[in-house]
């Protein structure tokens, strides 16, 4: 077998209170994708940043190797000179500067000593055409969506002669359509004789795409195995650490009286540049509605709509138990009974800053004011049966919310949308970054309200978890309703078909 | 008070701000011969101290939000103007003067909130425009010139604001009710919770007694406790309950500390910053009228600057000015670092620009450690 490109030794790295890797060895080799699982806080970014170069060499215990010898990475920057170079979820895009600006950042051509844009553009041009990125290089790199940044910062990799690609959850903010297109990439960079260390808690992914997987937990090396000798049981048993027999464990339900109704909804946001139109749906009582499609076709936007937070309405008519629902803002719509755990819980969630008893009783401050001052010892009461209800892993309520994983965050925000009381929950991507254990957690916690006559409705773009958990399907596309299905008519080549407007089932 | 909000509980900044405090103290006391220290100079402080405190505990209030008010000097200047000319050229007596000068300022700030929410305009370029507009209109309304707060002769309740000490007597009966209620919470709390830390709580509450027990016998021995003490301290216990006690101080919280997520958790942004503009607008009027008092007259000078030492006061306290984090007691604290330095320049004849040097410096020095520790 040949030399890995990079190879990991023996990585020990603490922080002060934690050790978070623990003599843990990893590689990659030329033409390989290797994957890397582990639920949240297993030690999976700790060691990206080890490989990259963000925790420079002397602040962990072990050695690298690139190509057998011994690297020293003090900075990003070294392991970028020796062809390393990790695409964060977060990527690291100037928003407002353009396409052609942001693939040569930092590294614009110069002739006499101004930047040759020419140069540049055809450069740029070159290198997304090589990545099948077909975009006008004058526009802002904000008014694209998640799927093109991805591709343009791996085209910034590539070009900087990137020999080995890591790549941290990179389909997380697509849709199934973006995310395929995706992975087709990666399987060709890989026939380019480029190493690919991939991160994803989409097991499917994982195993459509890898040579080999490895798991991390708790900081350690739990196994590393060629793909074709690993199962999806057998992985889910690594990463957490027992069995989970039911991935979607949703319970059939009693259903109840229709709680929610839409009936020819359009709205328009600002500009009238996105749009509704003419979405009709009803969720009962007990029921899971689950909706889907690509990224854009309006999934978030109708949440948003219904919760009072996006969108004027300009025809249909909205019903919550019969009654028409007027919610002007979210304020109005939590009075009314609707309560939303939003996409993306850190920016438009959760106040980061703030203890993880502050945001569980955000939304319900009012009801714990005893003649003007909150009740304290209320609170802490309410706060505690959540925890433990929700098995919230905290050091404590007044612990920061920041500092906990992805899957805990998600259930105080959970928590928090459980406390309003509501008969509608509007649930936006869930799970999206939560690890198989809490999802399974949060998958149970929509079968218990719903068993309590809760009506829940799930904005999701993992077709497993929409298939698996819902009772009902409306598939959207550009803004409308293109399928409505049951459980029994749900598979996930006629949802897809639906999102892309090939219409079969509908 | 588990559930307070985060930046309501930090301490630690405490410590570097009392090292920094008696670092104050003792060179002015050391460098005035112990004058600073004498029972007429601290009860002058402490009547500084209230218009310094009152004002950046109104700033305070909008910080927290992420908003900003630059043009509370200007409106200290105006609304102590507009009661001194009402009673001075018109002939009105102190209480309706300042009564409708006080509901002028609050007018005027809650527009300017409005103004600021509802049409997504930057805190910090409206007020600017207040700054000038407010000064503007301050010098319209006193004509440029020096305006009497009481008629020749005649001490009204405007003039009395600075001039009236609580008999000594009062001063320790402060001190008893002060006690009672700070150990009576100690009793209550520590009945209550597990989890209360019993011995530093006691710790607390003698510390605190015996803070105000010295401060009223040193003030006894000049004229006794100031009036303004006593608003400072009604001002504070408002402050720090309403922050830490009530939905309204939760949201301001959660406004700064994230403004969308405030907004989906279903809270009235518009109607909470508003709010915090409403009550620096209050702030801004009772810090008018002491300030106004104080100097005597109304003059064109009156509250120039004193935007800035508020927004330090709060700064120097650990507010983050990004929002979302600090406390109303260190604010008190900062302040107290504010006034100190301005009463010991003054006590020792520093010139008005070595004044400004220093002044400027310690809100450079401050900001620059919020940058520090706000990482």
């Amino acid at each position: 077998m040949s030399v890995p490109i990079l190879e990991a030794r023996r990585i020990t790295k603490s922080f002060p209170g934690v050790v978070a890797l623990k003599d843990v060895s990893f590689d990659v080799r030329a033409g390989e994708i290797h994957a890397l699982c582990g639920e949240n806080g297993a030690g999976k970014s700790t060691l990206i940043k080890v490989l990259s170069g963000v925790h420079p060499y002397g602040s962990y215990g072990g050695e690298l190797l690139v190509d057998g010898a011994p690297a020293r990475f003090l900075s990003v920057g070294d392991a970028q000179k020796a062809g390393i170079a990790a695409i964060a979820q977060e990527l690291a895009l100037v928003p407002a500067l353009s396409v052609a600006e942001n693939v040569r950042l930092g590294d614009w051509p110069t002739s006499a000593g101004l930047v040759d844009w020419v140069e540049a553009r055809r450069d740029a041009r070159e290198w997304l055409s090589r990545l099948g990125l077909d975009v006008d290089l004058d526009t802002p790199v904000e008014k694209l969506g998640a799927g093109q940044r991805q591709l343009i910062e791996i085209a910034k990799a590539l070009r900087r002669r990137a020999r080995v690609l890591i790549l941290d959850e990179p389909t997380a903010a697509l849709a199934e359509a973006e995310a395929v297109r995706l992975m087709e990439l990666v399987r060709s960079l890989r026939q380019d004789g480029i190493g690919i260390v991939y991160i994803s808690h989409r097991l499917e992914e994982v195993f459509a795409l890898a040579d080999r997987v490895s798991v991390l937990r708790d900081g350690s090396t739990v196994s590393t195995r060629a793909a074709t000798a690993s199962d999806r049981s057998a992985l889910i048993r690594d990463m957490v650490g027992r069995e989970i027999s039911d991935l979607f464990p949703r319970r059939a339900p009693k259903l109840g009286a229709v709680r929610l109704k839409a009936a020819g909804l359009s709205a328009e946001g600002e500009g009238g540049l996105r749009a509704l139109s003419d979405v009709s749906f009803e969720v009962r009582a007990g029921e899971v509605l689950g909706i889907g499609g690509l990224m854009g076709a309006g999934r978030t936007e109708l949440l948003m709509h219904l919760f009072g937070a996006w969108g004027r309405r300009t025809a249909g008519e909205l019903t919550l138990d019969g009654a028409a629902l007027k919610a002007g803002s979210p304020g109005d719509a939590l009075g009314a009974g609707l309560a939303l755990v939003t996409e993306d819980r850190r920016r438009h969630g959760l106040v980061l800053d703030q203890s993880v008893g502050f945001n569980l009783s955000l939304s319900t401050l009012d009801s714990l004011t005893r003649s003007g001052l909150i009740d304290f010892d209320a609170e802490a009461e309410l706060n505690e049966q959540d925890r433990e209800d929700l098995r919230i892993k905290t050091p404590s309520l007044d612990a920061r919310v920041g500092g906990l994983s992805g899957g805990n965050q998600q259930k105080v925000l959970v928590g928090r949308a459980r406390r309003s009381a509501p008969k509608v929950l509007l649930l936006d991507e869930p799970t999206r970054g939560v690890d198989v254990g809490a999802k399974v957690e949060i998958y149970e916690l929509i079968n218990r309200m719903t068993e309590r006559g809760l009506a829940v409705i799930l904005v999701s773009s993992e077709l497993p978890e929409l298939i698996g958990m819902s009772d009902r399907i409306v598939m959207m596309r550009a803004g409308r309703v293109a399928g409505d299905f049951s459980r029994a008519e749900a598979t996930q080549e006629r949802l897809i078909a639906a999102a892309l407007g090939q219409v079969e089932g509908a | 008070m588990s559930s307070a909000p985060a930046g309501a509980r930090r301490i630690s900044g405490d410590v570097p701000r009392g090292l920094a405090l008696a670092g104050i103290v003792i060179v002015f006391a050391v460098m005035t011969n112990g004058l600073f220290l004498g029972a007429r100079n601290l009860s002058m402080l402490a009547i500084e101290l209230s218009t310094t405190a009152i004002l950046a505990l109104g700033m305070f209030l909008v910080i927290l939000p992420g908003h900003i008010d630059l043009s509370a000097g200007s409106g200290v200047g105006l609304i102590g103007g507009v009661a001194a000319v009402l009673i001075t050229k018109h002939g009105w007596p102190a209480p309706p003067a300042m009564a409708a000068a006080a509901l002028l300022a609050l007018l005027i700030w809650y527009l300017m909130g409005r103004t600021i929410v509802t049409q997504r305009m930057p805190a910090f370029i409206i007020t600017l425009g207040g700054l000038l507009v407010f000064k503007g209109l301050f010098w319209m309304v006193i004509s440029n010139a020096t305006v009497p707060v009481s008629p020749a002769g005649d001490l009204n309740i405007y003039a009395r604001l600075t001039t009236t000490y609580l008999p000594p007597v009062w001063g320790w009966a402060l001190v008893v009710a002060f006690a009672g209620i700070v150990f009576g919470r100690w009793v209550r709390r520590a009945a209550r919770s597990a989890k209360y830390d019993v011995d530093e709580g006691f710790l607390r509450a003698l510390l605190g007694t015996q803070a105000m027990a010295l401060f009223v016998a040193v003030v006894n021995g000049f004229r006794g406790v100031p009036l303004p003490a006593i608003l400072l301290g009604l001002s504070a216990v408002a402050t720090i309950v309403l922050s830490e006690h009530t939905a309204f101080g939760r949201r301001l919280y959660a406004i700064g500390g994230n403004e969308e997520a405030a907004h989906l958790a279903g809270i009235d942004v518009d109607k909470t910053v508003i709010g915090a503009y409403v009550l620096m607008g209050a702030a801004v009027a009772v810090t008018g009228f002491l300030q106004t008092a104080y100097a005597g007259a109304s003059t064109t000078t009156v509250g120039d600057l004193m935007e800035l030492d508020a927004i330090a006061a709060c700064v120097i306290g650990g507010t983050s000015l990004k929002g979302g984090r600090g406390n109303a007691r260190s604010v008190l604290f900062g302040a107290l670092i504010m006034a100190t330095l301005l009463n010991g320049m003054t006590l020792l004849a520093v010139p008005p620009e070595i004044k400004y040097v220093t002044r400027g410096l310690v809100l450079a020095l401050a900001v620059w450690l919020d940058t520090r520790l706000a990482r």
